[in-house]
């Protein structure tokens, strides 16, 4: 296998059209990368206004409260009874629960148990940890207090508790709100025509009951009294009334980390689409030009098994390309990077991406493995067709035109086309999630790792059928 | 030139692929538009009135596939002479080599429009049996698909012509290249890179400027008929867009083939 591997790659390094299509592919990422870059103007800052959360970041922390003061250790308890609409209609992600906050000003630290009508019981703190109660039809919540500690709880029947979630709020005054709130994110509609969309929201507001609404100790600050407020500035005002035992509140507004408006590694990464196609062109002809000069006979008399020599190729290849497309994305992403932030695409509304971060590391490392897997298709299609026109056709047509036909389908097809097709692994470059998903703005909606593996999915299928054909057909 | 013209007739007419990219023309248009058309109701809008679906580009987008294989037969047509030797036999026969690439752009182009005009008019035709299921029909005001409406004509006679100008781009940039899979990803890269490139830059003044310029975004403005005032590009002028690049190809492979050895 290694005199396989060496031939192969003496095969590839000594054929300048082959060492300068892995240049080009290299030049043209990172051009087209800056380019993209240079061309790109955001001008998200100028308007933003968002509270900062405890970790740095930009949040929307809008709703109404009633609230009352807690000093020391102790809980808040209380039973949403029913939770509705008040204006437009009732959101997935309206909220409504019981929350233990550090102070009423926006951005400060929190831990809240809530209800959702569409993703059940849930405990959120600091805007970040999120997680899923298990109970179905759980109405009963419950916060308590000791120390730094909070601890979400959630019940059915009020008497049989079940611990969500957990946090420490390090430092946390002894004296503290707790209370009642209710907020109800914007409703955001997208219509779609075919090849243009249209993005349209309106501000809605939720009202909720709560009954058995229970602070303990109850006389902790002694003579502590409920009062109500808007924190942050929600988009539409709340309101709040005490019944026997019980409140009705309503308000608008979400408790969330404000999603960037777009994605800056993905951007900087735009070159890959271009240097792709010098990378198809390279996989394709290293067989199909064996197989137009007979060469294939001269390599297949040399090493017989024939599996072999389709893999040392697809080895040297992939790790070709690989190598190449590292170093093509590392400079693409370090050299744009610059120019974005001088365009408006830097902190708040787009946190400063940086190599150190995972998400980004992923999608460098991860648009380098997406060139050198299209590589080895692109080996496996010339392989499987033997004619260099039929398979560089086949192998753009599946990598290229799903993102152009997923734009303009209706965002349902789009998303289909977006997970079936070799396309997926783009997804791949995906480092933020966005408010919005939408398949023209790259955006795939399962995450990266998903699309990736389709891409390596296909790779293989292609690789095992061409190795099929390579035995059973005359070279 | 009828010479040189039955030459490469000939040439065309007896290589099977060619007769195989003819009905890849036709058969993918017609089916990846149906594809699309039957993908799009109106049950994603408030009412189907509203949704002012361009209903005659949608049932024409199948070209986005189309085109493809009129690439392909376009490239090969001037870069399989070269991969085979044939272009000296070919240029020793005709040794007026403007003639010969004249006489390639016209054969070339002539079947890509017949082919053309046969997957416009089976697009149009899938679509109007298409269309009513989805609740795009008369009484939700989308009229049957009828060529005899102007702005419908001109779609459907501008796709054929789109094809036509996409088949010159290959042509000329084949000639220039005198490679397939060079040519081919070049042509390739021009219609499909560019608009998804375009799509993700982030400024609309910036995509709107690429849509103007990319062959197939702005050429394919001719398919609009609605909504005209939104488009990068109008429809005529989308279409001059791509036969300046269909025209600077050709001069492009016209030089190469007089200065250059074959």
């Amino acid at each position: 296998m290694g005199r396989l591997l060496l031939a192969e790659w003496t095969k590839l390094a000594s054929v300048p059209r082959w060492v300068a299509a892995i240049v080009a592919a290299v030049v043209l990422t990172v051009l087209v990368g800056l380019l993209g870059a240079a061309s790109s103007t955001s001008d998200a800052n100028r308007h933003w206004d968002f509270a900062v959360g405890p970790d740095g970041r930009s949040v929307r922390d809008d709703f109404h409260l009633a609230h009352r003061p807690l000093a020391g250790d102790g809980s808040v308890t209380a039973r949403v009874a029913s939770q509705a609409g008040l204006v437009g209609e009732l959101q997935d992600r309206a909220r409504a629960g019981v929350i233990l906050k550090e102070g009423l000003e926006p951005g400060s630290r929190y831990a809240a148990m809530m209800v959702t009508p569409g993703h059940g019981v849930r405990f959120q703190a600091n805007f970040a940890d999120e997680v899923a109660g298990g109970g179905t039809g759980a109405r009963w919540l419950r916060l308590t207090r000791f120390g730094s500690v909070v601890d979400g709880y959630e019940s059915a029947d009020g008497t049989a508790w079940r611990r969500v979630g957990t946090v420490d709020l390090a430092g946390l005054p002894s004296t503290v709100q707790v209370g009642l709130f209710v907020a109800s994110p914007d409703a955001v509609q997208v219509t779609r025509q075919f090849g243009s969309v249209g993005i349209g929201g309106h501000p809605t507001a939720a009202t909720a009951t709560f009954d058995n609404v229970r602070v303990e100790p109850a006389g902790s600050p002694p003579g502590a009294s409920w009062t109500d407020r808007d924190v942050g500035r929600p988009a539409l005002e709340g309101d709040a009334t005490e019944r026997a035992g019980g409140f009705t509140v309503s308000g608008s507004g979400d408790l969330a980390v404000v999603p960037p408006e777009d994605d800056v590694v993905r951007l900087s990464l735009t070159g890959v689409l271009v240097g792709l196609m010098a990378v198809v062109g390279l996989g394709v002809l290293s067989i199909t030009s064996e197989y137009k000069r007979g060469m294939i006979r001269t390599t297949f008399a040399a090493s017989p098994r024939r599996g072999r020599v389709l893999a040392a190729k697809a080895l040297v290849l992939g790790g070709a390309t690989f190598v190449a497309g590292l170093v093509a994305c590392l400079a693409a992403f370090l050299l744009a990077q610059p120019t974005l932030r001088a365009n408006g695409y830097g902190p708040p509304a787009f946190p400063r991406a940086s190599l150190a971060d995972g998400p980004v590391l992923r999608a460098v490392i991860g648009s380098a493995a997406v060139l050198a897997l299209v590589a080895v298709l692109g080996l496996a299609a010339g392989a499987i067709l033997r004619r260099s026109a039929g398979a560089i056709t086949a192998v753009i047509l599946l990598l290229v035109l799903p993102q152009l036909v997923a734009a303009a389908l209706p965002v349902s097809a789009g998303r289909w086309l977006q997970r079936l097709t070799p396309s997926a692994g783009f997804a791949i470059q995906q480092t933020v999630e966005r408010g919005l998903c939408l398949p023209e703005d790259g955006c795939f909606p399962e995450g990266p790792w998903l699309g990736f593996g389709v891409l390596c999915a296909y790779v293989a299928v292609a690789l095992a059928v061409a190795f099929w054909l390579l035995r059973r057909r005359d070279a | 030139m009828r010479q040189a013209l039955a030459a490469e007739w000939t040439k065309l007419r007896t290589v099977s692929s060619a007769a195989w990219l003819v009905v890849a023309v036709v058969g993918c248009t017609v089916l990846l538009g149906s594809a699309m058309t039957a993908s799009v109701d109106t049950s994603q809008c408030p009412s189907p009135a509203s949704c002012q679906e361009d209903t005659v580009r949608l049932v024409l987008a199948g070209v986005w596939v189309g085109q493809v294989a009129v690439v392909v037969m376009a490239v090969l047509a001037v870069t399989n002479e070269y991969d085979t030797g044939m272009i000296q036999t070919t240029l020793a026969a005709t040794p007026r080599r403007g003639t010969v690439l004249l006489a390639k752009a016209a054969v070339v182009t002539a079947t890509v429009l017949a082919g053309g005009t046969a997957g416009v008019i089976g697009s149009l035709a899938a679509g109007r049996a298409i269309l009513p299921g989805n609740g795009f029909t008369e009484a939700n005001g989308y009229p049957p698909l009828s060529v005899t409406d102007e702005p419908t004509l001109r779609a459907a006679g501008g796709t054929v012509l789109y094809l036509g100008l996409v088949a010159l781009l290959g042509l000329g940039l084949g000639a220039a290249v005198r490679d397939t899979a060079g040519a081919l990803l070049g042509v390739l890269t021009l219609l499909y890179v560019a608009p998804v490139v375009a799509a993700l830059v982030g400024d609309p003044a910036w995509q709107a400027r690429l849509q103007k310029v990319a062959p197939m975004t702005a050429g394919l403005a001719i398919q609009a008929t609605r909504g005209l005032e939104r488009l990068p590009i109008g429809p005529w002028a989308g279409l001059g867009v791509l036969a300046a690049w269909a025209g600077t190809a050709m001069l492009l492979g016209a030089v190469v083939l007089q200065v250059r050895d074959a």
